[in-house]
Protein backbone atom coordinates (compact mmCIF):
# COMPACT_ATOMS: atom_id res chain seq x y z
CA UNK A 1 0.00 0.00 0.00
CA UNK A 2 1.35 3.42 -0.96
CA UNK A 3 1.21 6.15 1.63
CA UNK A 4 1.45 9.79 0.81
CA UNK A 5 4.77 11.19 1.95
CA UNK A 6 4.38 13.56 4.86
CA UNK A 7 5.71 17.05 4.50
CA UNK A 8 4.86 19.98 6.69
CA UNK A 9 2.53 22.46 5.02
CA UNK A 10 1.41 25.66 6.71
CA UNK A 11 -2.33 24.96 6.49
CA UNK A 12 -4.51 26.69 9.12
CA UNK A 13 -5.73 24.34 11.89
CA UNK A 14 -9.22 25.63 11.28
CA UNK A 15 -9.20 24.29 7.73
CA UNK A 16 -7.63 20.97 8.60
CA UNK A 17 -10.07 20.33 11.41
CA UNK A 18 -13.08 21.45 9.39
CA UNK A 19 -12.17 19.09 6.60
CA UNK A 20 -11.57 16.21 9.00
CA UNK A 21 -14.91 16.77 10.68
CA UNK A 22 -16.89 17.11 7.46
CA UNK A 23 -15.24 14.21 5.69
CA UNK A 24 -15.56 11.87 8.66
CA UNK A 25 -19.28 12.59 8.92
CA UNK A 26 -19.80 12.06 5.20
CA UNK A 27 -17.87 8.80 5.47
CA UNK A 28 -20.29 7.39 8.02
CA UNK A 29 -23.23 7.98 5.69
CA UNK A 30 -21.40 6.57 2.69
CA UNK A 31 -20.11 3.56 4.61
CA UNK A 32 -23.47 2.47 5.99
CA UNK A 33 -25.03 2.83 2.58
CA UNK A 34 -22.23 0.81 1.04
CA UNK A 35 -22.67 -1.98 3.58
CA UNK A 36 -26.43 -2.12 3.58
CA UNK A 37 -26.85 -1.98 -0.17
CA UNK A 38 -23.67 -3.90 -0.90
CA UNK A 39 -22.24 -1.09 -3.00
CA UNK A 40 -18.59 -1.72 -3.74
CA UNK A 41 -17.98 1.58 -5.45
CA UNK A 42 -19.19 3.55 -2.44
CA UNK A 43 -17.08 1.35 -0.17
CA UNK A 44 -14.00 2.18 -2.26
CA UNK A 45 -14.80 5.88 -1.98
CA UNK A 46 -14.86 5.50 1.78
CA UNK A 47 -11.42 3.88 1.81
CA UNK A 48 -10.05 6.69 -0.36
CA UNK A 49 -11.44 9.25 2.07
CA UNK A 50 -9.90 7.35 4.96
CA UNK A 51 -6.44 7.85 3.46
CA UNK A 52 -7.18 11.53 2.99
CA UNK A 53 -8.18 11.91 6.65
CA UNK A 54 -5.06 10.11 7.79
CA UNK A 55 -2.93 12.58 5.88
CA UNK A 56 -4.90 15.49 7.33
CA UNK A 57 -4.38 14.08 10.82
CA UNK A 58 -0.59 14.06 10.30
CA UNK A 59 -0.72 17.65 9.05
CA UNK A 60 -2.84 18.80 11.95
CA UNK A 61 -0.60 17.19 14.49
CA UNK A 62 2.45 18.94 13.07
CA UNK A 63 0.69 22.30 12.93
CA UNK A 64 -0.46 22.06 16.56
CA UNK A 65 3.03 20.99 17.66
CA UNK A 66 4.51 24.10 16.13
CA UNK A 67 1.77 26.32 17.54
CA UNK A 68 2.33 25.28 21.16
CA UNK A 69 5.12 27.36 22.66
CA UNK A 70 4.32 27.10 26.35
CA UNK A 71 2.09 25.36 28.88
CA UNK A 72 -0.76 27.74 28.27
CA UNK A 73 -0.71 27.10 24.51
CA UNK A 74 -0.58 23.38 25.16
CA UNK A 75 -3.65 23.55 27.39
CA UNK A 76 -5.51 25.55 24.77
CA UNK A 77 -4.55 23.19 21.97
CA UNK A 78 -5.04 19.82 23.64
CA UNK A 79 -8.78 20.08 22.98
CA UNK A 80 -8.12 20.60 19.28
CA UNK A 81 -5.90 17.59 19.09
CA UNK A 82 -8.42 15.40 20.97
CA UNK A 83 -11.23 16.44 18.64
CA UNK A 84 -9.06 15.75 15.60
CA UNK A 85 -8.21 12.32 16.89
CA UNK A 86 -11.92 11.65 17.49
CA UNK A 87 -12.69 12.59 13.87
CA UNK A 88 -9.91 10.24 12.83
CA UNK A 89 -11.46 7.43 14.91
CA UNK A 90 -14.83 8.07 13.29
CA UNK A 91 -13.24 7.74 9.88
CA UNK A 92 -11.57 4.50 10.98
CA UNK A 93 -14.94 3.14 12.05
CA UNK A 94 -16.39 4.11 8.67
CA UNK A 95 -13.52 2.33 6.94
CA UNK A 96 -14.23 -0.79 9.05
CA UNK A 97 -17.80 -0.66 7.76
CA UNK A 98 -16.61 -0.28 4.17
CA UNK A 99 -14.30 -3.26 4.66
CA UNK A 100 -17.36 -5.48 5.24
CA UNK A 101 -18.15 -4.90 1.56
CA UNK A 102 -14.60 -4.95 0.23
CA UNK A 103 -13.83 -8.24 1.97
CA UNK A 104 -17.02 -9.81 0.62
CA UNK A 105 -18.51 -10.44 4.04
CA UNK A 106 -21.64 -8.46 3.32
CA UNK A 107 -24.73 -8.22 5.44
CA UNK A 108 -27.67 -10.57 5.28
CA UNK A 109 -30.27 -9.40 2.72
CA UNK A 110 -32.87 -9.37 5.46
CA UNK A 111 -30.88 -6.67 7.24
CA UNK A 112 -30.97 -4.45 4.15
CA UNK A 113 -34.65 -5.17 3.71
CA UNK A 114 -35.52 -4.04 7.24
CA UNK A 115 -33.19 -1.09 6.95
CA UNK A 116 -34.86 0.15 3.81
CA UNK A 117 -38.05 0.55 5.77
CA UNK A 118 -36.55 2.63 8.57
CA UNK A 119 -33.69 4.58 7.06
CA UNK A 120 -33.46 7.20 4.39
CA UNK A 121 -31.71 6.18 1.23
CA UNK A 122 -28.57 7.59 -0.25
CA UNK A 123 -27.52 7.71 -3.88
CA UNK A 124 -24.48 8.70 -5.83
CA UNK A 125 -25.24 10.05 -9.28
CA UNK A 126 -23.31 11.83 -11.99
CA UNK A 127 -24.79 14.95 -13.58
CA UNK A 128 -24.88 14.56 -17.37
CA UNK A 129 -24.27 17.49 -19.69
CA UNK A 130 -27.83 17.47 -20.98
CA UNK A 131 -29.40 17.50 -17.52
CA UNK A 132 -31.72 20.43 -16.77
CA UNK A 133 -30.12 20.93 -13.38
CA UNK A 134 -26.76 22.01 -14.88
CA UNK A 135 -26.15 25.67 -14.09
CA UNK A 136 -28.84 25.80 -11.41
CA UNK A 137 -28.03 26.65 -7.81
CA UNK A 138 -29.01 24.27 -5.05
CA UNK A 139 -31.38 26.94 -3.83
CA UNK A 140 -33.11 27.12 -7.22
CA UNK A 141 -33.50 23.36 -7.35
CA UNK A 142 -35.41 23.50 -4.07
CA UNK A 143 -35.12 19.72 -3.77
CA UNK A 144 -36.19 19.26 -0.17
CA UNK A 145 -39.71 20.72 -0.48
CA UNK A 146 -40.09 19.45 -4.07
CA UNK A 147 -39.13 15.83 -3.62
CA UNK A 148 -37.89 15.27 -0.10
CA UNK A 149 -34.24 15.04 -1.13
CA UNK A 150 -31.08 16.73 0.18
CA UNK A 151 -27.73 16.97 -1.57
CA UNK A 152 -25.27 16.21 1.22
CA UNK A 153 -22.09 16.37 -0.81
CA UNK A 154 -20.75 16.72 -4.29
CA UNK A 155 -17.58 15.51 -5.88
CA UNK A 156 -16.05 17.86 -8.42
CA UNK A 157 -12.62 17.69 -10.06
CA UNK A 158 -11.13 15.35 -7.46
CA UNK A 159 -12.44 17.36 -4.55
CA UNK A 160 -15.33 16.96 -2.16
CA UNK A 161 -17.69 19.80 -1.37
CA UNK A 162 -19.57 18.80 1.74
CA UNK A 163 -22.94 20.30 2.70
CA UNK A 164 -22.83 22.52 -0.40
CA UNK A 165 -24.17 26.01 0.14
CA UNK A 166 -27.49 27.22 -1.31
CA UNK A 167 -25.75 29.37 -3.91
CA UNK A 168 -23.54 26.54 -5.20
CA UNK A 169 -24.16 25.96 -8.93
CA UNK A 170 -24.37 22.41 -10.25
CA UNK A 171 -21.90 21.72 -13.05
CA UNK A 172 -21.94 18.99 -15.67
CA UNK A 173 -19.75 16.14 -14.46
CA UNK A 174 -20.45 16.74 -10.76
CA UNK A 175 -21.13 13.61 -8.78
CA UNK A 176 -23.90 14.22 -6.28
CA UNK A 177 -24.44 12.35 -3.04
CA UNK A 178 -28.06 12.81 -2.06
CA UNK A 179 -30.24 11.53 0.71
CA UNK A 180 -33.99 11.24 0.96
CA UNK A 181 -37.09 9.26 0.12
CA UNK A 182 -36.68 6.55 -2.50
CA UNK A 183 -39.21 8.14 -4.91
CA UNK A 184 -37.49 11.51 -4.57
CA UNK A 185 -34.10 9.97 -5.25
CA UNK A 186 -35.42 8.18 -8.34
CA UNK A 187 -36.65 11.51 -9.63
CA UNK A 188 -33.33 13.21 -8.90
CA UNK A 189 -31.48 10.42 -10.66
CA UNK A 190 -33.66 10.81 -13.76
CA UNK A 191 -33.05 14.57 -13.69
CA UNK A 192 -29.28 14.14 -13.38
CA UNK A 193 -29.15 11.64 -16.19
CA UNK A 194 -31.18 13.91 -18.44
CA UNK A 195 -34.06 11.42 -18.64
CA UNK A 196 -36.43 13.87 -17.05
CA UNK A 197 -36.31 17.38 -18.41
CA UNK A 198 -38.66 19.25 -16.15
CA UNK A 199 -38.55 20.14 -12.48
CA UNK A 200 -42.02 19.57 -11.15
CA UNK A 201 -43.57 21.95 -8.66
CA UNK B 1 -36.84 -18.53 6.51
CA UNK B 2 -39.34 -19.45 9.17
CA UNK B 3 -41.65 -16.88 10.67
CA UNK B 4 -40.04 -17.31 14.03
CA UNK B 5 -36.55 -16.58 12.79
CA UNK B 6 -37.84 -13.70 10.69
CA UNK B 7 -39.18 -12.14 13.89
CA UNK B 8 -35.93 -12.77 15.69
CA UNK B 9 -33.96 -11.10 12.90
CA UNK B 10 -36.20 -8.08 12.93
CA UNK B 11 -35.64 -7.73 16.66
CA UNK B 12 -31.85 -7.84 16.20
CA UNK B 13 -31.87 -5.35 13.38
CA UNK B 14 -34.13 -3.00 15.33
CA UNK B 15 -31.63 -3.02 18.16
CA UNK B 16 -28.81 -2.31 15.74
CA UNK B 17 -30.75 0.63 14.27
CA UNK B 18 -31.05 2.09 17.76
CA UNK B 19 -27.32 1.58 18.27
CA UNK B 20 -26.52 3.29 14.99
CA UNK B 21 -28.90 6.20 15.52
CA UNK B 22 -27.67 6.79 19.05
CA UNK B 23 -24.02 6.84 18.01
CA UNK B 24 -24.74 9.38 15.27
CA UNK B 25 -26.87 11.49 17.59
CA UNK B 26 -23.90 11.53 19.96
CA UNK B 27 -21.64 13.03 17.32
CA UNK B 28 -24.11 15.85 16.66
CA UNK B 29 -24.54 16.52 20.37
CA UNK B 30 -20.81 16.31 21.09
CA UNK B 31 -19.90 18.93 18.49
CA UNK B 32 -22.70 21.17 19.75
CA UNK B 33 -21.48 20.71 23.32
CA UNK B 34 -18.04 21.79 22.20
CA UNK B 35 -19.28 24.75 20.18
CA UNK B 36 -21.42 26.08 23.00
CA UNK B 37 -19.15 24.87 25.77
CA UNK B 38 -22.21 23.17 27.24
CA UNK B 39 -21.53 20.85 30.12
CA UNK B 40 -25.17 19.76 30.13
CA UNK B 41 -24.97 18.51 26.53
CA UNK B 42 -21.60 16.90 27.14
CA UNK B 43 -23.10 15.03 30.08
CA UNK B 44 -25.93 13.87 27.84
CA UNK B 45 -23.31 12.44 25.47
CA UNK B 46 -21.58 10.66 28.34
CA UNK B 47 -24.93 9.15 29.42
CA UNK B 48 -25.63 8.04 25.87
CA UNK B 49 -22.25 6.38 25.70
CA UNK B 50 -23.24 4.16 28.59
CA UNK B 51 -26.53 3.44 26.85
CA UNK B 52 -24.63 2.47 23.69
CA UNK B 53 -22.43 0.08 25.65
CA UNK B 54 -25.53 -1.58 27.08
CA UNK B 55 -27.26 -1.73 23.72
CA UNK B 56 -24.17 -3.13 22.08
CA UNK B 57 -23.89 -5.91 24.65
CA UNK B 58 -27.58 -6.78 24.32
CA UNK B 59 -27.22 -6.78 20.55
CA UNK B 60 -24.21 -9.08 20.56
CA UNK B 61 -25.83 -11.47 23.03
CA UNK B 62 -28.91 -11.60 20.89
CA UNK B 63 -26.89 -12.39 17.77
CA UNK B 64 -24.89 -15.07 19.61
CA UNK B 65 -27.96 -16.77 21.01
CA UNK B 66 -29.81 -16.87 17.71
CA UNK B 67 -28.33 -20.13 16.46
CA UNK B 68 -27.81 -19.11 12.89
CA UNK B 69 -27.32 -21.73 10.25
CA UNK B 70 -23.93 -21.87 8.64
CA UNK B 71 -25.09 -20.22 5.43
CA UNK B 72 -26.62 -17.34 7.37
CA UNK B 73 -23.64 -16.79 9.63
CA UNK B 74 -21.62 -14.69 7.19
CA UNK B 75 -24.43 -12.20 6.67
CA UNK B 76 -24.69 -11.78 10.40
CA UNK B 77 -20.96 -11.42 10.84
CA UNK B 78 -21.39 -8.29 8.72
CA UNK B 79 -24.05 -7.05 11.12
CA UNK B 80 -21.86 -7.80 14.15
CA UNK B 81 -19.06 -5.74 12.61
CA UNK B 82 -21.49 -2.89 11.97
CA UNK B 83 -22.28 -3.01 15.67
CA UNK B 84 -18.60 -2.77 16.57
CA UNK B 85 -18.19 0.21 14.25
CA UNK B 86 -21.21 2.00 15.75
CA UNK B 87 -19.72 1.49 19.19
CA UNK B 88 -16.42 2.95 18.01
CA UNK B 89 -18.23 5.99 16.65
CA UNK B 90 -19.95 6.44 20.00
CA UNK B 91 -16.56 6.30 21.76
CA UNK B 92 -15.20 8.98 19.46
CA UNK B 93 -18.20 11.20 20.23
CA UNK B 94 -17.64 10.65 23.94
CA UNK B 95 -14.00 11.70 23.48
CA UNK B 96 -15.18 15.00 21.97
CA UNK B 97 -17.60 15.56 24.84
CA UNK B 98 -14.87 14.74 27.36
CA UNK B 99 -12.94 17.84 26.26
CA UNK B 100 -15.86 19.89 27.61
CA UNK B 101 -16.27 17.78 30.75
CA UNK B 102 -12.60 18.22 31.61
CA UNK B 103 -13.05 21.96 31.56
CA UNK B 104 -10.71 22.56 28.65
CA UNK B 105 -11.61 26.05 27.46
CA UNK B 106 -12.58 25.44 23.80
CA UNK B 107 -10.01 26.96 21.47
CA UNK B 108 -11.56 29.58 19.13
CA UNK B 109 -10.37 27.49 16.21
CA UNK B 110 -12.88 24.78 17.16
CA UNK B 111 -15.75 27.17 16.69
CA UNK B 112 -14.45 28.16 13.27
CA UNK B 113 -14.02 24.55 12.26
CA UNK B 114 -17.47 23.43 13.34
CA UNK B 115 -19.04 26.13 11.15
CA UNK B 116 -22.47 26.01 12.68
CA UNK B 117 -24.27 29.20 13.50
CA UNK B 118 -25.38 28.09 16.92
CA UNK B 119 -25.46 30.60 19.72
CA UNK B 120 -27.54 28.92 22.29
CA UNK B 121 -28.98 25.64 23.33
CA UNK B 122 -32.39 25.22 24.82
CA UNK B 123 -34.50 22.47 26.34
CA UNK B 124 -38.24 22.81 25.85
CA UNK B 125 -41.03 20.67 27.16
CA UNK B 126 -43.86 19.89 24.70
CA UNK B 127 -47.21 20.57 26.37
CA UNK B 128 -50.40 18.72 25.50
CA UNK B 129 -51.94 21.80 23.90
CA UNK B 130 -48.95 22.41 21.64
CA UNK B 131 -49.67 22.48 17.90
CA UNK B 132 -46.56 20.33 17.54
CA UNK B 133 -48.13 17.27 19.17
CA UNK B 134 -48.63 14.34 16.79
CA UNK B 135 -46.89 16.14 13.97
CA UNK B 136 -43.87 14.70 12.21
CA UNK B 137 -40.78 16.90 12.15
CA UNK B 138 -41.34 17.39 8.44
CA UNK B 139 -44.83 18.73 9.13
CA UNK B 140 -43.88 20.72 12.22
CA UNK B 141 -41.41 22.95 10.30
CA UNK B 142 -39.73 24.06 13.51
CA UNK B 143 -36.63 25.58 11.85
CA UNK B 144 -38.79 27.61 9.46
CA UNK B 145 -41.07 28.84 12.26
CA UNK B 146 -38.48 29.57 14.92
CA UNK B 147 -35.00 29.43 13.46
CA UNK B 148 -34.19 26.70 15.98
CA UNK B 149 -32.79 23.35 14.93
CA UNK B 150 -33.86 20.24 16.85
CA UNK B 151 -30.76 18.30 17.86
CA UNK B 152 -32.46 15.57 19.84
CA UNK B 153 -35.75 14.55 21.39
CA UNK B 154 -35.78 13.25 24.95
CA UNK B 155 -38.65 10.88 25.55
CA UNK B 156 -38.57 9.35 29.01
CA UNK B 157 -35.27 7.52 29.28
CA UNK B 158 -34.65 7.60 25.56
CA UNK B 159 -32.89 10.20 23.53
CA UNK B 160 -34.00 10.09 19.89
CA UNK B 161 -32.17 11.30 16.83
CA UNK B 162 -34.66 13.39 14.88
CA UNK B 163 -35.62 12.21 11.41
CA UNK B 164 -38.14 13.82 9.05
CA UNK B 165 -40.80 11.23 9.92
CA UNK B 166 -40.26 11.29 13.70
CA UNK B 167 -43.55 12.23 15.41
CA UNK B 168 -43.48 14.72 18.28
CA UNK B 169 -45.41 13.64 21.35
CA UNK B 170 -46.78 15.52 24.35
CA UNK B 171 -44.25 15.26 27.16
CA UNK B 172 -41.23 15.18 24.84
CA UNK B 173 -38.32 17.41 25.66
CA UNK B 174 -36.84 19.03 22.56
CA UNK B 175 -33.16 19.85 22.67
CA UNK B 176 -32.67 22.61 20.14
CA UNK B 177 -29.98 25.04 19.12
CA UNK B 178 -29.95 28.25 17.16
CA UNK B 179 -29.92 32.00 17.62
CA UNK B 180 -30.94 33.37 20.98
CA UNK B 181 -34.00 35.15 19.58
CA UNK B 182 -35.55 31.89 18.36
CA UNK B 183 -35.66 30.45 21.85
CA UNK B 184 -38.82 32.30 22.96
CA UNK B 185 -40.60 31.41 19.71
CA UNK B 186 -39.84 27.76 20.22
CA UNK B 187 -40.99 27.85 23.84
CA UNK B 188 -44.25 29.46 22.79
CA UNK B 189 -44.75 26.84 20.07
CA UNK B 190 -44.00 23.93 22.40
CA UNK B 191 -46.02 25.18 25.35
CA UNK B 192 -48.58 27.83 24.40
CA UNK B 193 -50.07 29.59 27.42
CA UNK B 194 -53.85 29.21 27.70
CA UNK B 195 -54.83 32.69 26.57
CA UNK B 196 -52.65 32.43 23.49
CA UNK B 197 -54.14 29.12 22.59
CA UNK B 198 -57.06 29.38 20.26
Amino acid sequence: MAFEKIEYKPIPVRELLREMKNLSELMIDLAYSAALFNDRELAEDVLELEKRIDTLAYQLEMVTMIAARDAEDAEALVGVSKVASAADKISDAAADIAAIVIRNIGVHPIVSEIFERVEEHLIKVKVHEESVIVGKTINELDLAPRMGVDIIALYRKNDWIINPKAEEKIQAGDVLIARGTSEGLKELMALCEGKLDKLED
Amino acid sequence: MSRRSQKKFEEIVRRFVELKDTSELMIDLAYSALLLNSRELAEEVARLEERVDELHTEFELQVLSSGFKKEEAKGFLGLVRLGVAAEKIADAAAQIAEVVLRGVEPHPVLKLAIEEAEETITYVHVAENSPLVNKTLKEAKVPEETGMWILAIKRGERCIRPKPDTTIQAGDILIASGYAEGEEDLKRLAAPSQDEFE
